[in-house]
């Protein structure tokens, strides 16, 4: 190749920040990003296809694409059949007081560790840390037993509480209220406000976007959570819905294509989440490294 | 004060993390079926772990699921985040259809494929019979149930590491790659030469972040699966799960298991802070 070609493909590379007419390189990716995409999609669309067909169209060979009959009432069904209102609920109580536990003593103890010295400060935050290392697959046996021993087997609190302290979070709002400048605070102080008041009504506000990272993290992790939920609901009144589509799908007392409505109406608040909040969850994910 | 405002953690990290945690460690030399009533059995529970053939059988899958499930989301997340990176055409379209399966919950993707593999009516054997091809029981032969648990698993993280090394890739000076382009570098030579081992340090975050994750895989598998077929995709932590709910119930074995757990864990998140450590100082 003379150097002269060699310039020319060169300039095909800074394509990366240049507008050129598509590249070879442009219709390969695309065409990547396209096969990687349909892989992706193909199987959530056709599970939701396979949720509007009646129990005939699902066990029809070959499969057929769309329903030959669309078939809603496996909605209207399932909203009146198998408690799906009471699992329903119950994921909206677990994920919303959960979620509001998680902030107020996750900043809370973010407060502490960003804005104040005290001894064993460090040793303690450390500690938080630490606890990363020890996921709840490690300890499930005497979690369970501990849990049980305290009554909490089968109540709300049982799932709320003991993974409402998470290390994440407490890093993630210390590391955003180290921002906040400590003069602030100082004046508040000198005005004659209290500790607590100067947390609720000064710090808190100016950390809304760490906060809401947290939140919808947290929001997220509780609403598809299905590991703690089937350890601490053993009855069918408390199953939150991946608890309740996991044990039901089991069975088969339940129909196939009222699990298939319930699944789908599951994902429906978290892509709503997804579609308008993708912006926080991608920066979330990219500077923690944590789902 | 600042006591009062870490109380509430400390005493949840306390009551339901390091406490367990010791107790487990305890309970790991006992045995127990019913959670109250412990024999001590001194190292009796580890030498079971190591010479049953049982659980050698969950620790061959576990190493399977986490080698493929690492190597293949290590290397695909990063051929995903070039090509994305450097894609000008929608490209934050494709990125929210990557990320998709990371905010689907784990449960209703086991749903999902266990709809589409299905070996009578779904319709990825359709696709195949009709390409002439036979149509296996993805979830039914053990092999082909471990191949179905690595590409599932692999699916729904894919997204969740991309979004990690793309990160990395836009901290990658572009004056570098501009230069080298200059002096007449090609496509490949830049990626190969440049941009490859400039993000090392993030690779080796998803190497350790995918094992982690890896050897934490149980809740798409629970209803992908179950575990099966004939125990080919259980992995440790059902195999955890199952000694306290499954018969036959033993608490003091499952705990040894979780203790093994930890300790492997352990040993990747202090790799991946050391790694970190690292980073921070270049």
């Amino acid at each position: 190749m003379s150097k002269l070609q060699e310039r020319a493909t060169a300039n095909k590379w800074s394509s990366m920040s240049g507008k050129k007419p598509p590249s070879m390189g442009d219709i390969f990716r695309t065409t990547f990003l396209i096969v990687v995409s349909l892989i992706i999609l193909a199987p959530v669309l056709w599970f939701v296809l396979s949720s509007f067909k009646d129990v005939t169209d699902l066990s029809s060979r070959p499969p057929k694409i769309l329903p030959t009959h669309w078939a809603f009432e496996n909605y209207t069904e399932a909203f009146k059949m198998y408690n799906y209102k009471r699992y329903f609920t119950n994921s909206v109580i677990v994920t919303s007081i959960a979620t509001v536990l998680t902030l107020t003593i996750n900043s809370m103890a973010a407060y502490a560790f960003a804005k104040y010295n005290f001894r064993g400060r460090d040793g303690l935050f450390v500690l938080t840390l630490a606890m990363i290392m020890i996921p709840l697959q490690v300890i499930l046996i005497p979690i369970y037993l501990v849990v049980a021993n305290l009554g909490l087997v089968n109540t709300y609190w049982g799932m709320i509480i003991p993974a409402a302290a998470t290390p994440t979070g407490v890093f993630i709002l210390r590391q955003y209220m180290l921002t906040i400048p400590d003069e602030l605070i100082e004046a508040a102080r000198i005005d004659g406000a209290g500790e607590f008041r100067i947390f609720a009504r000064i710090v808190l506000p100016l950390c809304r976007p760490a906060l809401a990272v947290v939140g919808i993290f947290s929001i997220l992790w509780r609403w598809n959570d299905f590991l703690w939920p089937l350890l601490i609901a053993q009855k069918e009144e408390l199953y939150t819905l991946p608890v309740a589509l996991a044990l039901l799908n089991g069975q088969l007392v339940v129909p196939y294509n009222i699990v298939l409505a319930m699944s789908v109406m599951s994902i429906i608040p978290v892509l709503f989440m997804f579609v308008f909040m993708q912006r926080q969850i991608v920066q979330g994910i990219a500077q923690t490294g944590i789902k | 004060m600042p006591y009062l405002f870490v109380a509430p953690n400390m005493f949840i990290f306390i009551t339901f993390i390091i406490w367990p945690a010791i107790r487990g460690f305890q309970i790991s030399f006992f045995d127990s079926i019913d959670g109250r009533t412990f024999t001590p059995v001194g190292a009796g529970n580890y030498r079971t772990i190591f010479g049953d053939p049982t659980v050698a059988s969950v620790a061959k899958n576990t190493a399977t699921y986490v080698i493929f499930y690492v190597l293949i989301s290590t290397i695909l997340a990063t051929a995903l985040a070039l090509v994305v990176n450097e894609q000008k055409f929608a490209k934050g379209f494709f990125r929210a259809i990557i990320f998709l399966p990371v905010m689907l919950s784990p449960v209703v993707v086991g749903l999902i494929w266990n709809d589409v593999l299905d070996r009578k009516v779904g319709p990825l054997n359709s696709l195949l019979e009709a390409l002439g091809g036979g149509s296996p029981g993805w979830l039914v032969e053990p092999k082909l149930g471990m191949i179905a648990v690595i590409f599932v698993g692999v699916w729904v993280h894919i997204g969740f590491y991309s979004i990690i090394l793309l990160a990395g890739l836009q901290g990658i000076d572009r004056s570098l790659l501009e230069a080298a382009s200059m002096d007449g570098a090609t496509r490949s030579q830049i990626i190969r030469t440049i941009i490859l081992p400039l993000l090392k340090p993030t690779t080796l975050v998803i190497i350790i972040l995918s094992t982690i994750h890896g050897f934490q895989s149980f809740d798409f598998i629970y209803t992908l699966t179950g575990g099966g077929p004939l125990g080919a995709t259980t992995l440790i932590v059902q195999y955890i799960y199952d000694r306290a709910f499954q018969s036959p119930i033993q608490y003091g074995l499952g705990s040894a298991a979780g203790v093994i757990l930890f300790m492997i864990i352990f040993a990747f998140t202090a790799l991946n802070f050391l790694v970190g450590k690292k980073r921070e100082a270049i």
